[in-house]
């Protein structure tokens, strides 16, 4: 009941007009920058985060969780209509939704993936209510040594477990960590990495190596391999309806999909990825026409859209009651808490629970704005789709410098910028993934934090990360997460 | 997911090799960079060379195996993303128009004012995403650079330089 009253209490904050004006520029913000390609809600946050540093938090945070959820409804859209995936978790919508569209059921397909968004994300938020303060409340009692393995945990995952190569992904969380080294420990008030620049003693702002990595790094991946053909967009025909049959397909698979997606993104799994594929295969399984899919079954868009919505909203689950990110956009709210003076944790919903309350209770708000704001309005996004790409990618670069200039005024972070953009680059041209470094500069100062509490605390000595038994039990299952896969691989291969 | 087959494995490819081996020269750099980290006449436990060393070593430990895996042969695939053609022709110059506009609009940021600035940098994008129509370029440059410097300032409060139009706009 607790959860109840502070949840009331949360709606009063966030239907205030001043908040519910900040929810509908977010959620608007969010389709908007999900349907076009070459930036995602990842970006437009840290891209928002210093030009609303004058913003209140709540506000910040409705907007920012607008923005979050709006990205993974517009997105859906770009994958129907122009089947090419803006991220990894729309590749299915992008398969099976494109085929419907080519059949001329688009309005159907982008109807069974608003609507079911909308219901995944409404339960997923209703689970995320009642979950996260019962985990903060056994959050409040885990060792440092646990909170260290824990970010461990989810380092390995993200950057291992689930990605195409292993090594690779841990070349570029390294690499991340390395750069959220650079600047002044602040434990020591020693200089680290700054190659005599006075400018670096404050550290590089992980909003420069996210706009570089993910914007500048696209635009010039982009210009070099530019599809010279338009695409074909697929035309709308009114707005995206959906008949009684196809409600009579949809509602089982969204709620099943609902049911895989909420816990995969709960757990440091490498976002919504896993869950879209295994709704997907859970359909065609259960389906009683299973030759429809690959030719656009409604359930093969149903399914995985509602997965990939109700792991956003399990996302959210670690990130507020343990403040740990598992995937890049979840990582930079993370690091928009820590701007405002705040770190996510169990502590977060007794220090800040009307912040925390008014967030959450936004989420329902947002939802059902993003519900109306797609169904009808549609063929307006889909519109976006037609941009030129000469101009598009200029005004991205040019909202990039913007937000990267107004972090201190210094033309030297422009220069970061460009540095930041050629290795983004790089890591598209050479197959490595990009939300490794960004969860490594985020996430390393705090891990570097924990590990040196849990030091100071057992006096040195370092077995206390075995001894300790729910560190050694999270360390054993990071172990696991880095060893069973390829393991797994090997066999698999001999087996085949 | 369902990758196809890897690659044939023959030939040697020289830039995976060099990335490779850049990555680990970056490890080795780092380890000596982690040397140069004053720890004298600390007494804390875990002092401000643990974590750099731990990372510095296994970058370059990564790096080694990366560079062994691209002498046998291992190369990678370059990204598909929404807007690319994996066989589309590489056009290197393409990027390298824009990061010079990127840099030079930088430079002139604070001389010339963010509106002329950003415009350069938008006009140098569009040329490189193969724009042809100067005009239109040119007005829409500077279009985009005008309203962006009033949103930001007007709307947001930022404060980004006027340059040569101060006291004009």
């Amino acid at each position: 009941m607790d959860a109840l009253t502070s949840l009331f209490a949360g709606f009063e904050t966030a239907l205030t007009p001043l908040n519910l004006l900040w929810a509908l520029i977010g959620v608007t913000l969010g389709t908007l920058v999900g349907v076009l390609p070459g930036i995602g809600p990842a970006l437009t946050v840290a891209l928002l985060l210093p030009v609303t540093a004058k913003l209140p938090a709540v506000s910040a945070f409705i907007m920012f969780a607008g923005i979050y959820y709006g990205g993974m409804f517009g997105g859906s859209t770009t994958s129907i209509l122009l089947n090419t995936p803006g991220e990894s978790a729309s590749i299915i919508t992008a398969l099976e939704g494109n085929k419907m569209a080519r059949k001329g059921r688009a309005a159907a397909a982008l109807a069974t993936a608003a609507i079911g968004s909308f219901v995944a994300g409404t339960i997923g938020t209703l689970l995320l209510t009642f979950a996260a303060p019962a985990i903060a409340e056994i959050a409040v009692q885990i060792p440092p040594t646990a909170k260290f393995a824990l970010i461990l945990l989810a380092f390995v995952t993200i950057s291992a477990t689930f990605g195409g190569s292993p090594l690779r992904g841990l070349i570029s969380l390294a690499f991340g960590l390395g750069i959220g080294l650079v600047g002044t420990d602040l434990q020591s008030g020693q200089a680290r990495f700054t190659l005599g620049f006075p400018e670096l003693l404050d550290g590089i702002d992980f909003v420069t190596v996210v706009i570089g990595l993910f914007a500048i790094g696209e635009t010039l991946f982009v210009a070099t391999r530019l599809r010279k053909d338009k695409g074909n967009v697929i035309k709308l025909q009114g707005n995206a309806s959906m008949t009684r049959e196809d409600w009579r397909r949809s509602w089982k698979p969204w709620l099943r999909g609902t049911a895989l997606g909420f816990p995969f993104g709960a757990i440091p799994a490498g976002g919504a990825e896993i869950p879209t594929f295994l709704s997907y295969t859970l359909e065609k399984k259960l389906s009683k026409h299973p030759e429809e899919f690959g030719q656009g079954a409604i359930e093969g868009v149903a399914g995985p859209e509602a997965a990939n919505n109700a792991s956003a909203a399990g996302v959210l689950v670690p990130l507020l009651t343990l403040g740990l990110p598992t995937s890049a956009t979840a990582a930079i709210l993370l690091a928009a808490f820590q701007q405002y003076g705040l770190q996510p944790g169990p502590l977060l919903f007794l220090t800040n629970g009307d912040l925390v309350w008014g967030l959450i209770a936004s989420l329902y708000i947002g939802n059902f704005m993003l519900l109306l704001l797609n169904l009808p309005l549609a063929p307006v996004w889909a519109k976006l789709l037609n941009i030129p790409r000469p101009f598009l990618y200029a005004g991205i670069l040019v909202f990039s410098t913007v937000g990267v200039y107004s972090l201190n005024n210094s033309v030297f972070d422009l220069v970061l910028l460009a540095i930041f953009g050629v290795i983004g680059y790089g890591m598209r041209r050479f197959d490595f993934p990009v939300t490794p470094a960004i969860i490594g500069v985020i996430l390393g100062p705090t891990a570097e934090n924990f590990f040196r509490t849990a030091m100071q605390q057992s006096g040195g000595d370092y077995s206390v990360f075995v001894t300790q038994p729910s560190s050694a039990f999270i360390l054993v299952i990071v172990v696991l997460a880095l060893v069973l896969p390829p393991v797994l691989r090997a066999r698999g291969k001999r087996a085949a | 997911m369902t990758q196809p087959a890897p690659p044939s494995k023959s030939a040697l490819s020289l830039p995976d090799v060099l990335v490779a081996l850049g990555i680990t020269l970056l490890g080795v750099l780092m380890i000596i960079g982690t040397q140069r980290i004053n720890s004298s006449g600390m007494n804390t436990i875990v002092g401000p060379r643990v974590f750099p060393m731990i990372i510095s070593v296994g970058l370059t430990l990564l790096g080694a195996v990366l560079t062994v895996l691209a002498l046998r042969g291992d190369r990678a695939e370059p990204a598909a993303e929404e807007d690319t053609d994996p066989d589309a022709p590489v056009n290197l110059a393409a990027a390298g128009i824009i990061l010079g506009g990127f840099l030079v609009g930088a430079f002139l940021l604070l001389p010339l004012g963010f509106v002329f600035g950003t415009a350069i940098m938008y006009f140098s994008v569009a040329f490189a995403f193969g724009e042809r129509r100067f005009g239109l370029m040119l007005l829409v440059s500077l279009l985009v650079a005008f309203v962006t410097y009033e949103l930001f300032t007007r709307g947001l409060g930022l404060t980004l330089p006027p340059g040569i139009l101060k006291g004009v706009i």
